[in-house]
This record gives structure tokens, C-alpha cells and sequence, in this order.
């Protein structure tokens, strides 16, 4: 999975918990639906809107009906949990997807490469 | 039988079409509405009969889409939507059903919802329509969303255009250097800004920490700005802290 070219949306997900979702690329992951209905899938891609698109879907409708969806994407507004994997760990996901978008910040050394200034609210 | 109430006559979409598949049945709960053409283009999903009747989706209405291959869970390959709306089935009522109106026999006490199938005869399409459609989802972001941590002022700094057209030098430059790159409409720009902040000085709006003087890098970058007096070229040397 990408880091986003969008200045915006690097920036969001810094700020937002969404990076954690990110840092859940290729696992398989449960995510819940705002309808109750559930799709358990391996995570391709979660933008900073947490739009999420999963791949080898097992979808289970609000009437607890299966189906096997090749890709699914939901639009973050329908996203209502997404289940964390027991076996990540979700501080030091968070710190290397943090790097990660470091990385493109910062590539180049200082006073080069691309200067995005973050919120220095947390300190 | 009678017409779907919903399907209207209109041109298709000429601008901003990522992507057309043509010979495409279209599903609406179980039934088909015939065959036509997809239109996923970046304002909205729009399916076109071959008679020139159609309907179009909004992108902030669809819940999900997904790529369906399961053979026993419908016979045919499928491009599968799901839309927080209800549209009328033939035969059924008279009157389209307003959104949010309940059916009886369904339990859909919170939410409306309609589930299309996109049936292409080229079923190899499937994965570029799918991709077509995340992208086009991605331009309609939620405008509900309650986080306003995700509301950033300002324009977005598009540093790769930024960094085309300036080859080797440094994406950034000091105010004076600023002023002197300023077009006309740039130059108009910052003196309204200037006016806007000058008039808001005294207000409650967060600006707080914002001086005209030293501010134009922070409008640039489109940032929200830390309530800490801004230096001129404080930002210079950043070694970021988290």
C-alpha cells in the first residue's frame, strides 16, 4: 500500500488513528459495517477518508447470509469497527507507519525534498 | 410489466469517465433492468440502456462495491452495489417510495438500501470497472464526517507540481523571495488574506497565532498553525519532535 501523494492525506492520517488501519496492510482483517453486516478480508488499501478495500472477502449480509466477494471496497462513512488483529502491535505499527511517512517527507535531507510542516500540537 | 419509475432519458456522461463497459445487464434486487452501458465516471455511477433509458448513482450514496465471483452466491460475475437509497421495483407500488419509507417485508428499520448488479459479458472488465469505481469513490469523501481534526484550512500544497517546476531548487521560499514569485492573483490573494486577518485579530476564530508578516508559509502549506507566536523562519531547520 502506497503512502498517499496528497499532502492532505498524509497529513490526516499523522493526526488520526487512521495510520493504524494503514499499517494493516496484507492482513486479514475483520471489518464491521454500519449495516451490521461484516466482511473478513485482507487489507489492500485504507486511505486517510478510511475507505477500505479488502481482497478474498467473506461477506456476511445483515441477514447473516455468505457470500465470497473477490474485492470489496466500503466507504469509510459505513466503516463502524475495524477488528485489529490479535497478533499486531498496534504502538509500534503506529511508529513505523509514522516513519514511513517520514521517510517521504523528509527524503532528500534537510532543506530538501518535499517540507510539510505537522501540527507540533503533541509533544 | 411496468417501466422502472426511476429510469429517465439523459445523455451519457461525457467528462471525467474513468472508465465505459458496454453490453452490461443491470440487476436491481433480483431483477434485471436489461442490457446497456456503465458510464463510472468521477461525478457519478450511471447505467445507460440500450434504449436510452437509465438512472445514475451518487458516489456518496454507495455504501460499498465488490467484485463478485461466487458462482452459488449469484450465477453471474458481477460488479456488486450497494446504495443507502430506495428506488421503486416495478410492479410493486404506484408511488416511488420516498427514502427511509419502510417495506413491510424487509427489516430495514435504519437504513434504506438497494443492491445493484453490474453484469458485464466481458467479465475480464471486472477488475479495471472495480478499480474505476474506488478512485471515483475516493473523490466524494464523506462531508458528514464528524472528525474535525480532519478539517485543514487552506488550499493543499501540491508539492510534486510544485517540485516539477522548480527543478533543484528548494520547494520553499522565505517571505521575501515569495513576494517576488507572487503572480498578479497571487499578490491579490495575499492582500485579501491580510484583510481578513487584520479584521480577525480581535476575534474568537482560531487563528490565534497568526502575524500577517510571518504567515504567508503557513497559508501556502495549507497547515494549521500551532497557538504559538510564528517566527520568520522558524520552520527552517525543523527537526521534527513527536
Amino acid at each position: 500500500m502506497e503512502i498517499s501523494h496528497s499532502v492532505k492525506e498524509r497529513t490526516i492520517a499523522e493526526n488520526s488513528l487512521v495510520i493504524l488501519l494503514q499499517g494493516l496492510h496484507g492482513l486479514v482483517t475483520t471489518v464491521d459495517l454500519r449495516d451490521e453486516s461484516t466482511a473478513t478480508g485482507r487489507v489492500t488499501n485504507v486511505d486517510a477518508f478510511m475507505n477500505v478495500r479488502l481482497a478474498e472477502v467473506t461477506y456476511t449480509d445483515r441477514q447473516g447470509a455468505v457470500s465470497h466477494l473477490d474485492e470489496l471496497f466500503v466507504t469509510g462513512r459505513n466503516v463502524r469497527y475495524v477488528h485489529i488483529p490479535d497478533e499486531v502491535d498496534i504502538r509500534a505499527t503506529i511508529e513505523r507507519q509514522l516513519q514511513i511517512i517520514h521517510r517521504v517527507r523528509y527524503f532528500g535531507g534537510r532543506d530538501k525534498g518535499r517540507k510539510e510542516f505537522p501540527r507540533t500540537k503533541h509533544k | 410489466g411496468g417501466a422502472m419509475s426511476f429510469l429517465k432519458r439523459f445523455p451519457p456522461p461525457a467528462e471525467g469517465v474513468r472508465h465505459q463497459q458496454p453490453d452490461t445487464e443491470a440487476v436491481l434486487a433480483g431483477r434485471s433492468l436489461g442490457a446497456g452501458t456503465l458510464y463510472i465516471a468521477e461525478s457519478r455511477l450511471s447505467w445507460l440502456e440500450n434504449s436510452g433509458v437509465g438512472f445514475s448513482l451518487d458516489y456518496p450514496t454507495i455504501s460499498l462495491h465488490a467484485v463478485s465471483r461466487d458462482l452459488t452466491a449469484y450465477p453471474w460475475e458481477h460488479l456488486y452495489v450497494m446504495v443507502n437509497a430506495k428506488f421503486e421495483e416495478a410492479e410493486t407500488k404506484e408511488a416511488p417510495l420516498a427514502e427511509g419509507e419502510e417495506e413491510e417485508d424487509s427489516d430495514d428499520d435504519a437504513e434504506p438500501i438497494a443492491e445493484f448488479r453490474f453484469v458485464p459479458s466481458d467479465k475480464s472488465a471486472l477488475e479495471a470497472m472495480f478499480s474505476a469505481m474506488c478512485e471515483c469513490q475516493a473523490l466524494h469523501p464523506d462531508p458528514d464526517d464528524e472528525d474535525s481534526d480532519n478539517d485543514y484550512e487552506g488550499d493543499e500544497y501540491d508539492v510534486e507540481a510544485h517540485e516539477l517546476e522548480q527543478g533543484d531548487i528548494p520547494t520553499f521560499y522565505t517571505y521575501e523571495e515569495g513576494l517576488l514569485h507572487l503572480t498578479a492573483e497571487g499578490q491579490a490573494t495575499l492582500e485579501r488574506l491580510e484583510g481578513m486577518l487584520a479584521q480577525s485579530v480581535s476575534s474568537q476564530y482560531n487563528m490565534a497565532g497568526v502575524r500577517t508578516e510571518d504567515s504567508i508559509r503557513e497559508y501556502e502549506d495549507g497547515m494549521e498553525v500551532d497557538t504559538a507566536p510564528v517566527v520568520a523562519g522558524q520552520f527552517e531547520d525543523a527537526e521534527v519532535d513527536h
